[in-house]
């Protein structure tokens, strides 16, 4: 009876490894996933996987660059240890799904292909056409299902998770979860339960991610006490199809191979784009960042269309915001090979041939790079030490998160085809440590008593059967959804004032005065989406709350967090003198920026589902802040002052070698 | 260069395309419906009757079946102002690439999110149909139970034989065509529509007896699904493997199972599949490819006996 | 649906090889044997003589001519009805949703086969000796082209018989084409279209024998028909009575009567059935 027992809630690339890794290790595994695990919204990244590979290393390239350009390209605000460590096991993971026989592109002699993503100069990412993250999570889900006829995997599929079980000493011993056919509720005794449930686009309406991307199990292990770590750092993705019901997400890797962003240089240029001449075009990226191009960190270039659009009044259309996309000039052969999924989607949904007429797009909300608060152990050679059960864990023990819902990995920014490394780095990194974890727990969790799981049983039971019944309430669960969505996106996306955010905050609490007025349209007891809906989004105010009042209270700029007031613009002096010494002044700015500012935000849920939020230092000792330059003007200038300071802190040697400006890669 | 950005009103309107009867800007027929109607068949849980209902939304450009669905949760009221129970229905990803939201629509097998209204609407101008689909049993309304569907994966050994998940250098190298020639095959989205819409795969379904345990019932619903055909798709994912380095190592336990009941001699070459498949997988070639290893397997087993 | 027991009988354990078995029978021997009937049918065109001669040869099999026909003939063809009815039974045809010519294609197979099993039991229920006892057995190989003339005569039964005979060509040749995707003969999309033209062309040349036979009976001159068949007849009984061959190979025997026959029977051939109708063989 002493077989330790893993819960894991979501079947998406982080769930899947951890599970798979799990079950290979001789660990009994119960997945729970609110869709079958093939389903899951990690089929919606497309571009591909970042790994240094034989190609880039020969280039230059390196883990240790990797993980420079991610840190670089984070604002510097994760902890370093875990980023190391992923971009060390970059190759391995790569080579691990080339072996369970992910179709990767190849390149003519039979090896990997590689393409070139954002925030980087090297070729670093493999892909498999434009549907990676879909051909990623069909090779774990074929190893899960190989692992279930196997017994050491018990699917749950349909299945909501709805609490964590913890002990008197706040150990967690399991998990409540909710059936969503029959909505029979159910116990799942665990000895560490991990929690792999993506990000939360949804608190903004429509974005890129899937309907399951509530948020919700999150905002529930939140509530029962785990920490939220950065929740004000969205992504918002430069380039998106914009749709009544979502906004279709269009790959970077339109851009790595070739696409370049433009808008007309008059402004609602009636002409068809394809008639109007080189000239009379504004390739703004590609002007203002001569180095990275349209390769630009995502939050750059998000902020860029967005400035085009709504301060220089150049937006292709005039009563919609959108910019063109272009790659008209990539052989359709090409692009049929490397891009073929995206195309269709954008063929599909619009209607128009992208092959032919340059798409428009325009950013939408993508990715969370906060998460769940995790812990780790820090290994002597700067990485992680494998099999520590704190790798991964929440404040809370025996509760783990990993993949987008933890907050580690991408800092302020996340590079494109990181996420798909950190997910799956996540969940086969932390399988050993959670079985050291179980052994720690004492008694198994399956020889708890009953009394343990049955007080949490009957309190979700009871919150259930309330909403049931509630039908006296005049507020629609969907107006209301609609509205925090059309709020959230206002205030917390590209561009945020500290004015906007007070207010938003307030009507947020009203939103969720309203939410328990809300009467559910559908009082029965079988799948009833209604009342999971209406949950849901009752699960969403306290994630709103705690997004907004880190946005409110961190002032300062720092990748996808961006406040004009705080802004930290470029020197424009001509005079060398004058040009040195604003560059020293800058340099003094940043620095006590960074010394204010350069802070994991905490948030921990006060009694009354307020955030409370307190700051923790950050390991940055493996690369020290610099600042981020990607084409300030100026940058120059600083880039010289800055690394003067470093020589003379002794600590140059890092930032140099970590200097952006690599002299072997190639675009 | 970054400077300071001006968040102005447009911003709303701009992030989401808040107004979405600008998007898309081809959506302007000139006769352009104030309403769209859609009648749903409805059925509350597994072995009630059905019924149909009927709704009327507003209608707006560039909508899908999804925004129809969507609206119809959110108002939860009947055309003739009934209050009703929203239609319960699968979806996640609205892009057509998890493969929830299939369902018969107008009649015929297709994904909801990719079933723009403008275009349904051309079919049958007055009324848009709904229904679930046919060859799986019904959980409530649009919503079925496809684990048929992924039990006939387990069927195939639809995986890779690895070893494990330690580091063993890279995969095998692969030459660029039979990349090309795979990928199509993986992109197999498991929504069902080449199962509907065969005339030889056949609707199972099962019913939990009370005196049975929820393994029991599954092991007895497993077993009934292994007599039966099992598709289009978990043909073509054997076909997938079987021409993979390292999945063909398992080849004769695929082709076993191919060939046991249920198996590819079920397919009556209605060729239903390849032309509703939203991914435009070349299912019969998989079919076709499947028939020619079979008759080579088959050969060689009464030879190599 | 495919077993109904929930043990697995023997059908489910051998399902792969009796489906298998099931389509080569449609095509080695039964297939075999409808193109040589088409044909053998055909020569009538020839003239009643010629198509005399072809049964004759058939029938020289003498008492072979039993087991021949059953084992290469009536059981694969039962087999093959057996085992179709079942798919059918299994199937749920869709072509109101789903009009794809593959589907059509697929209902059409399924179909005709039901039309050709009714319509070949109807056959050789009206011509085979094996329907004497119920009123049929109605050919004689003796008087090979007449008797069958005779029974094919009335407008009705020569419709019955186009619907029958187009419905067997056409699951025959469908049914080669599908044959070799179940077989994996042609597995692109590319070689199926080659395939299909190439099952289209072999339809439409047995459509071509098959309707060609039935309006070459109904050409015949019965009267001048069965004076040829009859001559031909002595010459055989003369031949098996002990007589000198008047040519090498009695099977092959063709008296000159034979060949002055044959221009009565040409002239017809243009203008199409009604000639042939007025001298009524009743």
């Amino acid at each position: 009876m002493a077989q330790p027992r893993v819960l894991v809630i979501g079947g998406g690339l982080a769930g899947l490894s951890a599970t798979m890794r799990l079950a290979e290790l001789g660990i009994n595994v119960d997945l729970v996933s609110l869709v079958p695990v093939k389903r899951s919204h990690s089929v919606c990244a497309q571009g591909g996987i970042n790994s240094v590979n034989s190609l880039t290393r020969q280039q230059g390239d390196s883990e240790w660059k990797h993980f420079d350009d991610t840190v670089y390209g984070g604002d510097f605000l994760q902890h370093q240890p875990p980023v190391k460590e992923m971009a060390d096991w970059g190759p391995r993971i790569v080579d691990l799904m080339d072996r369970l026989g992910v179709p990767f592109n190849r390149t003519p002699e039979g090896f990997r292909d590689q393409r070139r993503f954002g925030g980087t100069l090297f070729k670093r990412t493999a892909f498999a056409g434009a549907t990676t993250g879909q051909q990623l999570l069909y090779s774990l889900d074929e190893q899960v299902r190989r692992w279930e006829v196997e017994g050491k995997v018990k699917k749950w599929e349909f299945w909501d998770f709805l609490e964590p079980v913890l002990d008197d000493a706040g150990r967690c011993r399991g998990a409540i979860c909710q059936d969503l056919v029959t909505m029979q509720f159910r116990a799942f005794p665990a000895d560490a339960v991990i929690l792999a449930t993506g990000g939360c686009g949804l608190l903004y309406g429509r974005s890129t991610m899937s309907m399951v991307c509530t948020g919700s199990a999150v905002s529930r292990a939140y509530r029962a006490g785990a920490w939220y770590g950065n929740g004000e750092f969205i992504q918002v993705h430069p380039t998106a199809i914009p749709g009544a019901d979502k906004l279709r997400l269009m790959s970077e890797s339109a851009r790595g191979e070739g696409g370049r962003v433009w808008v007309p240089k008059t402004p609602h240029d009636p002409r068809d784009p394809r008639d109007i001449p080189e000239s009379e075009r504004s390739y703004f990226l590609e002007e203002r960042y001569p180095k990275y191009g349209n390769l630009v960190p995502r939050d750059i270039a998000t902020r860029e269309i967005f400035d085009i659009c709504t301060n220089e009044g150049l937006s292709v259309e005039k009563d919609r915001l959108c910019v063109y996309l272009d790659l008209t000039h990539v052989p359709r052969e090409t692009l049929d090979r490397k891009l073929g999924g995206i195309l269709e989607i954008y063929e599909k949904f619009q209607g128009v041939d992208p092959r032919v007429v340059p798409m428009k797009i325009f950013p939408a909300v993508h990715y969370s790079m906060g998460g769940l608060w995790v812990d780790y152990e820090k290994s002597s050679s700067g990485g992680l030490v494998e099999g520590s059960p704190r790798n991964q864990q929440t404040n809370i023990p025996g509760l783990y998160a990993i993949g987008e819902c933890d907050y580690q990995y991408h800092g302020a920014n996340r590079l494109g085809a990181n996420s798909l490394l950190s997910c799956i780095f996540s969940g086969l990194f932390c399988a050993p440590g959670v079985i050291a974890g179980c052994d720690a727990g004492g008694k198994k969790a399956a020889e708890e008593s009953s009394r343990l799981f049955e007080s949490g049983l009957r309190r979700e039971e009871e919150r259930h059967r309330a909403l049931l019944v509630r039908t006296a309430g005049d507020e629609n669960p969907y107006d209301l959804h609609q509205q925090l969505g059309n709020l959230m996106t206002r205030v917390a996306t590209v561009v945020r004032r500290n004015e906007q955010l007070v207010a938003a905050y307030a009507e947020v609490c009203s939103l969720e005065e309203r939410w328990r007025r809300c009467a559910v349209s559908d009082s029965g007891n079988w799948t009833n989406q209604n009342v999971v809906f209406t949950k849901s989004l009752g699960d969403m105010f306290p994630l709103a709350k705690l997004i907004l009042k880190g946005a409110l209270q961190r002032d300062e700029c720092r990748g996808a967090h961006y406040k004009p007031d705080f802004a930290m613009p470029g020197i424009h002096s001509t005079d060398p003198a004058e040009k040195r010494r604003e560059a020293e002044a800058w340099c003094d700015r940043f620095e006590a920026s960074t010394r204010r500012w350069l802070k994991s935000t905490v948030a921990k849920c006060g009694p009354e589902g307020e955030p409370e939020i307190s700051y923790q230092d950050i390991d940055t000792s493996l690369m020290p802040p610099r600042p981020r330059l990607y084409g300030l003007v100026g940058g120059e200038e600083i880039e010289e002052v800055w690394k003067e300071r470093q020589r003379a802190a002794g600590v140059g040697g890092d930032a140099q070698k970590g200097s952006p400006a690599y002299a072997g890669a190639t675009s | 260069m970054i400077r300071s950005v001006e968040s102005t009103g447009h911003h709303d309107g701009g992030q989401q395309s808040q107004s979405p009867d600008v998007a898309g800007g081809n959506g302007h027929a000139d006769a352009a419906p104030q309403v769209v109607r859609v009648r749903i068949l409805r059925q509350d849980a597994p072995g009630e009757e059905s019924y149909w209902e009927r709704f009327e939304i507003p209608y707006v450009a560039n909508m899908n079946v999804i925004s129809i669905l969507q609206q119809v949760a959110a108002q939860a009221k009947s055309r003739d102002g009934r209050r009703v129970a929203p239609v319960a229905w699968d979806c996640n990803c609205l892009e057509e690439v998890c493969g929830s939201c299939t369902m018969l629509i107008n009649g015929r097998t297709r994904m909801a999110c990719s079933a723009l209204v403008d275009r349904l609407l051309v079919e049958s101008a007055d009324e848009i149909e709904l229904r679930p689909m046919s060859k799986f049993p019904v959980v409530r309304d649009l919503v079925v139970d496809r684990g048929r569907l992924f039990h006939s994966l387990e069927r195939v050994k639809a995986w890779v034989p690895v070893d494990g998940s330690y580091d063993h250098g890279p995969g095998p190298r692969i030459a660029p065509e039979n990349q090309e020639d795979a990928y199509p095959l993986a992109t197999c989205i498991s929504c069902g529509c080449c199962l509907e819409a065969c005339p030889q795969f056949t609707k199972i379904e099962a019913v939990r007896r009370e005196d049975e345990s929820a393994d029991e019932f599954e092991a007895r619903r497993n077993a009934a699904f292994d007599k039966g055909f099992v598709g289009a798709h978990a043909i073509s994912q054997a076909m997938l493997f079987n021409g993979h380095p390292t999945g063909k190592m398992i080849a004769d336990e695929r082709l076993t199972a191919l060939t046991s009941q249920g198996g590819i001699q079920m397919c009556g070459n209605a060729q239903n599949c390849v032309a509703v498949c939203p991914k435009s997988i070349p299912l019969t070639r998989s079919i076709a490819r499947a028939g020619r290893a079979a008759t080579v397997w088959a050969i060689r087993k009464i030879f190599d006996r | 649906m495919t077993a109904n027991d929930p043990s697995q009988s023997f059908f489910a354990r051998h399902q792969f090889l009796i489906y298998r078995l099931f389509s080569l029978a449609g095509l080695m021997p039964v297939g075999a044997f409808l193109v040589v009937h088409l044909l053998t049918n055909a020569s009538v065109l020839a003239g009643p003589g010629v198509f005399q001669s072809r049964v004759d040869m058939i029938h020289s099999l003498g008492p072979l001519l039993v087991p021949i026909e059953w084992a290469f003939i009536f059981l694969p063809m039962l087999f093959h009805a057996v085992v179709g009815f079942v798919i059918i039974a299994n199937g749920m045809p869709n072509v109101g949703s789903y009009a794809y010519v593959g589907n059509v294609r697929y209902t059409l197979q399924r179909a005709t086969g039901m039309i050709a099993f009714v319509f070949i039991i109807w056959h050789i229920t009206q011509l085979h000796w094996l329907g004497t006892p119920f009123g049929g057995g109605r050919f004689d190989p003796h008087h090979a082209t007449s008797s069958a003339a005779v029974v094919l005569r009335p407008l009705l039964i020569t419709i019955l018989y186009a619907v029958g005979i187009l419905s067997t060509v056409f699951h025959f040749s469908n049914g080669l084409w599908t044959l070799g995707i179940t077989w994996g003969l042609w597995t692109s999309p590319a070689a199926m279209r080659r395939a299909n033209l190439i099952s289209i062309m072999l339809g439409v040349l047995l459509g071509g024998a098959g309707l060609g036979a039935l309006g070459g009976m109904r050409r015949v001159d019965v009267e001048q028909a069965r004076a040829i068949e009859n001559r031909m007849d002595d010459v055989k009984r003369m031949l098996e009575g002990g007589e000198a061959p008047l040519q090498g190979d009695p099977s092959h025997g063709r008296s000159p009567a034979v060949h002055t026959s044959e221009p009565a029977s040409i002239p017809v051939v243009p203008t199409s059935g009604s000639a042939a109708r007025t001298p009524s063989g009743g």
